[in-house]
């Protein structure tokens, strides 16, 4: 736990792989395939993420305290010892939190700029 | 594509796989490579379902993009470590000490060493002598050795955390009462890997020795739980500064066993006190002189159960710090390195000129 001393901002910004990590395991407890899977999902494809980089940044998150190993198994029908469900830390969330912020923050800045329109204004993604 | 077929594939793309995983560091294999192998086979096995071939094809060529980067990453990474650990073999530094005018000039080196026959290295070791000299008048300098317990990653998450908090809390403490202050950094981190192993199941069972010592003015104080030890070398003479909360410690002590029968004792590896079994953890402390010429070894039983006394005081006087710790890295695995090895050794030089600040 190299770095759980430190702020959340200190973190900040995060690796798109983090950012990704963590947002996939905002809602459920999931394996390596499961966060995955979910980034696919969730980007529509346009984000894919190999297992070295998947769990080369889950090294890093488990020293920064960002999430940990679960022992619960979600999941009956994919069970298989071999796996190992991870879940954000009360840490991990709010530097997930922190982070989304910030980019909501970029966001209002090429909004005023008229590089994005405002939100109502947006004719689909 | 025919079943038969498909699954041939599968189990062949896996084999290459795991072949390919050897190239990562040893230390992040053992952790992550059979996780990795499950993930790489169910993306195979999705990407063979949806697409046959080319679905493969296409998983190949992400992966080994991935891989190389990755890869290279890790053992950057692996490297960058040893980099700074030899920056530290050669970091000189002067402790200005308030008021007093003592200079000291350290000369620092240090190894981890996986041995001969473990899977993965538990050891930590952190040398820290602060850049603002105020801070290093006020608090010295820090050298911490920990040999973590549980088994694959615990073992390192324990030693790791044993070495980090106890020099962030050090730092942090405002007294001055350096002491005190060391104990109570050993405390914190006790809580904080007690803490993290209740956190949940999979954490449980993690556990640290450690040993710490602080050298400041013309004093060391040095701290220790478990079977780490620190020793000082004084002319033709080595003395071990801590005392071993070992089974095999308390036998000699008791008069039923000598130094050489512990030595080879079967019982040699039992400890009777770590961090991260109890909120409460009991940290001996002991207070040390140092003249100029002395010398600091803090090590892990690695190291201090294969090389003798008397080797490991003949090396240090013999050799410069950095080329010391390498020798006794290597001593300990000719003798089997069947633990691994961590070893630091500091050379206290002493100058009564004025400090300059």
């Amino acid at each position: 736990m190299k770095n759980s001393n430190r702020e959340p901002e200190s973190l900040l910004p995060l690796t798109p792989a983090v950012f990704h990590i963590l947002l996939a395991l905002a809602d459920s407890e999931r394996h390596g395939y499961g966060i995955m899977q979910e980034i696919a999902a969730r980007t529509g494809g346009s984000v894919r993420m190999g297992p070295g980089t998947l769990y080369g940044s889950i090294k890093r998150m488990l020293a920064d305290d960002l999430i940990e190993p679960s022992e619960e198994r979600p999941d009956p029908a994919l069970d298989d010892e071999r796996r190992r469900y991870y879940r954000l830390t009360d840490r991990g969330r709010r530097v997930l939190t922190a982070e989304a912020r910030r980019l909501e923050q970029v966001v209002h800045i090429a909004q005023s700029k008229h590089v994005l329109h405002k939100p109502g204004m947006i004719g689909g993604m | 594509m025919k079943p038969g077929r498909s699954i041939w594939m599968l189990s062949a793309s896996v084999r290459c796989y795991r072949m390919l995983l050897l190239s990562y560091p040893p230390a992040f294999r053992e952790v992550f490579a059979q996780e990795m192998t499950q993930t790489f086979r169910d993306c195979s096995r999705q990407a063979i379902v949806e697409h046959g071939d080319q679905g493969l094809a296409r998983l190949w060529s992400l992966t080994l993009y991935d891989l190389a980067a990755t890869a290279t990453a890790e053992r950057v990474r692996t490297l960058m470590t040893s980099v700074k650990q030899l920056f530290g073999i050669t970091s000189a530094s002067s402790i200005a000490a308030e008021g007093s005018l003592l200079m000291f000039n350290l000369t620092i080196a240090q190894q981890t060493d996986i041995g001969r026959t473990r899977q993965s290295n538990e050891d930590s070791m952190l040398s820290f002598v602060p850049d603002d000299p105020r801070e290093l008048s006020r608090k010295g300098a820090l050298f911490v050795v920990s040999d973590g317990l549980g088994g694959h990653a615990l073992g390192e998450v324990a030693s790791e955390m044993a070495a980090q908090v106890t020099r962030d809390s050090y730092y942090q403490d405002a007294d001055n009462d350096r002491a005190a202050s060391l104990q109570r950094a050993i405390k914190q981190a006790n809580s904080a890997i007690v803490t993290r192993a209740a956190q949940n199941e999979a954490w449980s069972g993690m556990g640290t020795t450690v040993v710490a010592a602080v050298l400041r003015d013309d004093t060391v104080y040095a701290a220790n739980v478990g079977d780490s030890r620190v020793y000082i070398v004084r002319g033709n003479t080595i003395r071990q500064i801590t005392e071993d909360h070992s089974w095999v410690a308390q036998q000699i002590s008791a008069g039923n066993l000598t130094p050489e029968e512990a030595r080879d004792h079967p019982k040699r590896n039992i400890i009777y006190r770590c961090l991260g079994e109890d909120k409460n953890v009991e940290v001996d402390l002991f207070t040390e002189q140092v003249q100029d010429g002395d010398l600091l070894v803090l090590c892990t039983d690695g190291l201090s159960g294969l090389v003798t006394d008397d080797e490991l005081r003949a090396t240090v006087q013999q050799y410069r710090p950095e080329e010391s710790v390498q020798r006794l890295v290597e001593r300990a695995n000719e003798n089997g390195g069947p633990d691994n090895i961590t070893a630091i050794v500091v050379r206290v030089a002493l100058e009564k000129e004025p400090a300059q600040i």
